[in-house]
């Protein structure tokens, strides 16, 4: 008796390996993968307009919501979201967590290498939210940097950091902010001076807070106009492409407009640019 | 995924600024805790009744209350009534508060196991409370506690990573900001547990001692 309840513990056990490593095998067929699944695991933060959850737990934003339509062109009924820090999503989509990243993770070089993007969706400038008057007269990273008093909030992993640390702000000054509503609440509080998000972020999360002793700097100086993409893993090539396809085929419709221009997005912006142009190495 | 062994060099001094945090953090916030502790046990043994109600009351609500949100109020909600802590000041406040209440319970623990008879022979020997406070009862009451006291030190150190959540920039948030960058956490999480092990174990070697050492004051 009881070794046959070893024997069946350790047949489940083998099963569930051999449930574990078989995705692995198949990156060819993603996406026949997730038709079958009906539905594909998006990353997304929670920063309005890219990518936002409603009280009721709906996921909207424009970043998901061009997925949920692409996907479904696609053959892939719907999308399931989790919510994620801009510095883990690369990460998770690398071990298998999540299949794309809807999130307005911006191009940079450094991160075209680590996935494989489609091509421009959502393009934002940079701003800052600082305290009414621009006390210290900030405009710009490098600004922060030179200035040994001033300390910048940005999410942690996210394009804002990076410009910061790149602009010559040390790590000590460049305070990393869980969440936007942290973020306003540190500004009023004068835990940090600058709070960086994209423009339209900044001007959301501005609109929300309907503090009178805050103000934005938009677009930041130096700084110039990202665009993210949807970001698959590598491997996941002909999803992208496949991907690729709709999307084109969308933003030649004016569908695209339709879906991004009533968060404020401009298509014009998307359209102008290329993920070669984006990913190369300034 | 494997593991690159320059990675972790070139990340090590990050790391360990970040580990100076940590057991800054930890320092700080276990003499807190001791501190705090005592003041709750002497209130709740001695005070009046009222306020020894009161503290058990507020040492109850602390205990069962998580860390987590208590550091979120400290951060987050003392502004809003003109208390602006930075963040390393708020955690070890949140940690030696919270620890504070176990301690207190150690020892509240420790002074009752004085036997009342030494109490009486110190009245009848003509000592003041005070002289009965530091030369009789807490001479025996300390030595059992410390190991106990140790444990919850230990327990707190491991606590720590909990304030990276307030923006504390100690050993966790370094390694997840080199996540970040990098898009690797086998390097830098797995050097964030052997940090915790190698400290952990040291002091569980010097706690052996300590339990050795003072497990024998009554055979004395």
């Amino acid at each position: 008796m009881k070794m046959r309840h070893y024997l069946t513990m350790a047949a489940s056990v083998a099963v569930l390996a051999a449930s574990w490593t078989a995705p692995a095998a198949a990156d060819e067929n993603k996406l026949e993968e997730l038709k079958e699944q009906g539905f594909a695991r998006i990353a997304i933060a929670n920063e309005p307009p890219f990518t936002a959850v409603g009280a009721d737990g709906k996921v909207s934003g424009a970043a998901p919501d061009v997925a949920r339509e692409i996907f479904k062109r696609l053959g892939v009924e719907d999308v399931a979201a989790s919510i994620s820090e801009y510095g883990a999503m690369i990460p998770g989509l690398q071990a298998g967590r999540h299949d794309a990243i809807t999130a307005g993770l911006f191009m940079k070089p450094e991160r075209c290498a680590a996935v494989a993007y489609s091509e421009p969706i959502l393009c934002d400038a940079e701003a800052f939210a600082l305290k009414k008057g621009n006390p210290l007269g900030l405009t710009s990273y490098k600004d922060i940097a030179d200035n040994p008093d001033a300390t910048i909030g940005a999410p942690g992993g996210g394009t804002e950091e990076k410009l910061a640390l790149e602009a010559g702000v040390p790590r000590d000054r460049v305070i990393v902010v869980p969440d936007g509503q942290s973020g306003i609440k540190m500004l009023q509080d004068g835990r940090i001076d600058v709070y960086s998000l994209p423009v339209l972020s900044i001007n959301d999360l501005l609109a929300k807070a309907q503090d009178p002793n805050l103000e934005v700097v938009a677009p930041v100086i130096g700084a110039p106009v990202y665009c993210d993409g949807a970001a698959f893993k590598k491997g996941d090539e002909s999803l992208r492409d496949a991907f690729d396809v709709e999307l084109a085929k969308m933003k030649e419709s004016g569908e695209f407009a339709k879906i991004i221009e009533p968060y404020g997005f401009s298509a014009a912006a998307a359209m102008s640019t290329s993920r070669e142009k984006l990913c190369a190495p300034q | 995924m494997e593991w690159d062994w320059d990675f972790v060099w070139q990340i090590m001094p990050t790391l360990l600024q970040g580990f100076k945090i940590t057991i800054l953090a930890t320092i700080l916030g276990a003499a807190v805790a001791l501190v705090i502790g005592l003041v709750f046990a002497v209130l709740r043994m001695t005070a009046p009744r009222p306020i020894a109600r009161v503290t058990g009351f507020i040492v109850e609500f602390i205990r069962g209350t998580p860390l987590l949100v208590q550091l979120y109020f400290l951060f987050f909600v003392l502004p809003d009534i003109g208390i602006r802590l930075p963040a390393l000041v708020a955690g070890v406040i949140g940690l030696g508060i919270h620890y504070g209440t176990y301690i207190s319970e150690v020892y509240r623990g420790g002074i009752e196991n004085v036997p009342r008879g030494q109490w009486e022979a110190a009245k009848a020997t003509n000592l003041t409370t005070r002289q009965a406070w530091i030369h009789v009862i807490l001479p025996q009451a300390i030595p059992p506690m410390i190991p106990a006291l140790a444990n919850y030190i230990i327990a707190m150190f491991k606590e720590t990573p909990l304030l990276s959540a307030i923006t504390v920039l100690e050993l966790m948030n370094q390694a997840k900001s080199i996540a970040n960058s990098n898009y690797r956490y086998i390097e830098p999480m797995t050097l964030v547990g052997v940090f915790f092990l190698v400290i952990s174990l040291i002091s569980v070697f010097f706690l052996r001692k300590l339990e050795a050492r003072y497990s024998r004051v009554d055979e004395r």
